[in-house]
């Protein structure tokens, strides 16, 4: 693919960040092509990596200077195509900029850059009995500058909330270059909630360069029990009922038949039984002393719902293997098919049982192999759809059930998506939620933070011509 | 009757609308409104909206009124519309820990009916046990319990909204997990009815704790207290609320009361005790009170009231770690309280946070007058945003509010402010000047 990046731009992002940070090679231009979502590739025109706010202001003033736009990209683990940039974008990837820049454990903050990965984050605060709560499940790999703009979740949010509850402050550069620096902990200046709405714009705001986030002391205790169910919907209505209980667990997680059988027959086997139909993690944190309790009204919740067994961790070791199965289910599914939709869909968590039957009702009509692994407690499903992209016919009944299972969530009080995003997957579904005038003042929005439409295009809103009138 | 007010009865029901003669009530900043008007549904307060725009009134949305003292002064107020009359609970769904309600729902309302199935919502803002649900998102203020539960922001899931130009945003939804689109609803709280009015809100509730305990520890002085407070707070465990609490002088014509660090315990029964042991441990010392239950609820309900009968109220924020460093620059504010009027000066801080209330019963007007008080909050302002933090006038004589302004410097982020209230509201007649821009 030729390169479109003209030739004057290219040298003088080099000058800026230095010759070896500017990508313009087809092959390696490769590496950029998609991000988690793979059924989209595109390699972008070029991939600039610059190390701090400032070369990120002076490469966007440059490139919106000569009217060229742009993506960031952290580290590419997206699920819904929001970091795919065309041939005539240039990708801002935040690769080079993974300083924590300031660790705060007597104010329980950090400010970190962009690029700092999720996870080394929580190690790094870990020596002071601290750490940060949003859990995805890439966490090892993906970037907080990524969670930002993904408002990320995870399988604790349940408890501890999403991405935007822990982000105080942040630095931005819009399109033009300006640097912003919004919010600050405890800070109240009669302003509008700028973190809050910049947390979750997918990159079509501006670039987050710098973060300011609450960290939260570690649970003194843990404990897990899993439940074993001979029905998904049972197990579904046993989440409601130990919510409705009053308990709120740090985690409610189902693992469906399929993706049991898929672990076990994968090296990662955790030794759950493969004739179960639903597998329920629920784990508590807090105060050792109140968790046993908790535990055992959870497990009466769990039997009264119809568990055949309960299986409660007496180790740190046997915690482990619960968690097995649903941290191991995306890797064991991607051996079993060629490729893999991960979908995102949230429902109040009461109609769980229903919509978990529609979904198998459309697995079963369009022919394809619906594996269900989700966040039960937030109502947060994840129907992975096995196929094979060779297969075009098949791809066309995958494109066909996805819609439908979007409509039934939709139709059960739900959302297109509770933490992967709309990036350019979804597009076309929100006019399933938002209507006409809440799609235009999202676009007012992004105009007042890009007015020249330079940032990440082609993302989160449908075209107009796809609006309802 | 002029012609405007004319055209708004004309759509109004008696007794749904009233004029200049009865605004007393509804007086913001000293400028008395021309006309309050109660609509009964969203499509009403759509078409005053729209009447409003035709003819250039300013409006100034509210719910009972708590809120009209404190915020900017705007620019102008023709209309008040206040959702009294929108205050129903539409929906509870225990199973769901989710509610729906109408702006102008109560708050106390509100607790009162989700308490039933033992659930509640965690927002504990000042003065607002009588103040309504869509004021308490639109100003998005918190009080103690933020330090476990958070501001309005982290509970709100969905609200219908109003805008300036009168069209309804349906933002957000039933679900607590939502990333589809830009999250306007974070936008519309905290925003002082400046981008629209919000009609309904969607929010999450929370199972009521088991156990409700407040721990007293009583202090030499205030200095001592944002010490041990600081301390408390660093324990290992997240703690529901710790607060500094320094009454005033003079309470109920009686001298000599202490300062106390109130924490709050929300747990079950046998974690309760846990964390109590855990506290008093990092406290060092045994010297405490017990509040239970009812009487630890109504501690933290005497905290929302601290304000009322308040001429001055300051809320002032440095990094929670420099507490101390702030109570001290509080003493001396407390020098601009009269020392012969009313309760003195009270403190409250959010020692999590880092957010500490100056309330002063009636400023000293006798050296300097008011001048030496716009001095010094003048400077005390610029050198707290100087070192990253804030002071907001919540409260203050008029003369103060209007030198001064309520909030400081907003920053860089003046412009997209501007450009975002031209977005929602083109016609510029809602609340004006309530932020700061």
């Amino acid at each position: 693919m030729q390169n479109s990046l003209p030739k004057a731009i290219e040298k003088e992002l080099k000058r800026t960040v230095g010759d070896d940070w500017v990508l313009t090679q087809p092959e390696r231009l490769l590496a950029y092509e998609s991000d988690g979502l793979t059924a989209y590739r595109s390699p972008p025109g070029a991939v600039v990596l610059p190390k701090n706010t400032d070369e990120i202001s002076r490469v966007l003033g440059m490139l919106s200077e000569a009217d060229i736009t742009v993506v960031p990209r952290g580290a590419g683990t997206g699920l819904s195509g929001g970091a795919l940039a065309g041939a005539n974008s240039v990708v801002i990837g935040t690769a080079r900029m993974k300083r924590i820049l300031k660790l705060d454990p007597e104010n329980r903050l950090a400010l970190v850059q962009s690029g700092v990965v999720n996870a080394d984050l929580s190690a790094a605060a870990s020596p002071f009995g601290l750490y940060y709560a949003p859990d995805p499940s890439s966490q090892s790999a993906c970037t907080l500058g990524g969670n930002v703009a993904e408002n990320s979740g995870g399988p604790h949010c349940l408890k501890y909330g999403v991405t935007s509850r822990y982000v105080t402050g942040l630095t931005v550069v819009t399109y033009d270059g300006t640097v912003l620096d919004l919010g600050g902990f405890g800070r109240e200046l009669g302003s509008y909630d700028l973190v809050g709405v910049f947390v979750g714009s997918e990159g079509c705001f501006g670039i987050v360069t710098e973060i300011e986030v609450r960290l939260l002391p570690r649970p003194e205790g843990v404990q897990t029990i899993l439940g074993i169910f001979d029905k998904i919907e049972d197990a579904g209505r046993a989440v409601t009922a130990i919510m409705a209980e009053g308990l709120l667990p740090a985690a409610l997680e189902i693992i469906d038949g399929p993706t049991i059988r898929a672990v076990e027959e994968s090296v990662f086997a955790g030794g759950y039984p493969t004739d179960a139909e639903a597998a329920l993690v629920v784990e508590f944190d807090g105060l050792e002393s109140g968790l046993t309790a908790d535990i055992a009204r959870a497990i009466v919740k769990c039997r009264a719902e119809g568990a055949r067994d309960i299986r409660a961790a007496e180790s740190e070791e046997e915690r482990l293997a619960l968690w097995q199965g649903r941290k191991k289910a995306f890797g064991a599914m991607g051996r079993i098919a060629t490729d893999l939709l991960v979908q995102d869909a949230t429902v109040p968590r009461s109609r769980l049982p229903e919509v978990l039957g529609q979904i198998s009702e459309i697995g079963s009509r369009y022919d394809l192999m619906i594996a269900n692994v989700f966040h039960a407690g937030d109502g947060n499903l994840h129907p992975n759809i096995l196929f094979d992209r060779g297969d075009a016919e098949q791809l066309a009944r995958v494109e066909q059930a996805s819609k439908e299972i979007m409509c039934a969530c939709v139709e059960a009080g739900g959302t297109i998506t509770g933490e992967h995003g709309v990036g350019i997957d979804k597009r076309s579904y929100m006019t399933l939620v938002h209507g006409h005038d809440e799609l235009e003042a999202m676009r007012g929005v992004k105009a007042v933070f890009d007015p020249m439409s330079g940032m990440n295009p082609g993302k989160v809103l449908p075209d107009s011509a796809e609006l309802p009138s | 009757m002029n012609a405007v007010m004319a055209r708004l009865s004309g759509r109004m029901q008696a007794g749904q609308i009233i004029d200049g003669s009865q605004t007393g009530a509804w007086t913001i900043c000293e400028k008395a409104p021309q006309a309050v008007a109660f609509p009964e549904n969203q499509d009403e307060v759509a078409e005053l909206l729209s009447i409003a725009n035709e003819e250039a009134w300013h409006c100034v949305p509210c719910g009972s009124g708590t809120w009209l003292r404190g915020g900017g002064r705007p620019q102008a107020v023709d209309l008040v519309l206040s959702l009294n009359r929108m205050d129903k609970l539409l929906a509870h769904e225990p199973e769901d820990l989710f509610f729906e309600a109408q702006g102008g729902v109560r708050l106390d309302e509100l607790q009162e009916q989700v308490s039933r199935h033992g659930q509640w919502l965690p927002l504990d803002p000042p003065g607002a046990a009588r103040g309504s649900l869509g004021a308490t998102v639109g100003i998005g203020c918190a009080g103690p319990l933020r330090a476990a539960f958070g501001t309005p922001r982290d509970h709100v899931l969905g609200a219908t909204v109003v805008t300036g130009d009168g069209k309804f945003l349906r933002l957000g939804g039933k679900v607590v997990k939502n990333v589809a689109g830009f999250d306007l609803l974070k936008l519309m709280t905290g925003s002082w009815g400046t981008l629209g009015v919000i009609t309904k809100v969607t929010g999450r509730l929370y199972p009521l704790p088991e156990a409700d305990r407040t721990l007293l520890f009583e202090c030499q002085d205030s200095a001592e207290c944002a010490v041990l407070a600081r301390l408390i707070v660093s324990a290992p465990i997240i703690l529901a609320a710790v607060e500094v609490l320094v009454p005033g002088q003079r309470e109920n014509g009686q001298s000599g009361s202490t300062p106390v660090v109130a924490v709050r315990l929300l747990e079950s029964r046998a974690a309760v005790e846990q964390a109590e042991r855990i506290v008093v441990d990092q406290a060092g010392t045994a010297q405490f009170r017990q509040l239970e239950g009812g009487r630890s609820r109504a501690a933290f309900a005497k905290v929302q009231n601290m304000e009322e009968g308040a001429e001055l109220v300051l809320r002032l924020n440095l990094l929670p770690s420099r507490l101390p460093e702030l109570m001290e620059l509080a003493w001396e504010l407390a020098e601009l309280s009269d020392p012969n009027a009313g309760w003195g000066v009270r403190m409250a801080a959010h020692a999590e946070s880092g957010i500490l209330r100056i309330m002063i019963s009636r400023v000293d007007r006798r050296e300097g007058g008011l001048d030496r008080v716009r001095a010094i909050l003048y400077r005390l302002r610029l050198s707290l945003e100087s070192e990253g933090g804030s002071l907001v006038i919540s409260e203050a004589p008029l003369d103060i509010v209007r030198d001064l302004g309520v909030w400081g410097d907003v920053g860089s982020a003046g412009a997209l402010m501007r450009g975002l209230q031209r977005e929602f509201d083109p016609g510029g007649i809602l609340s004006r000047g309530r932020l700061g821009t």
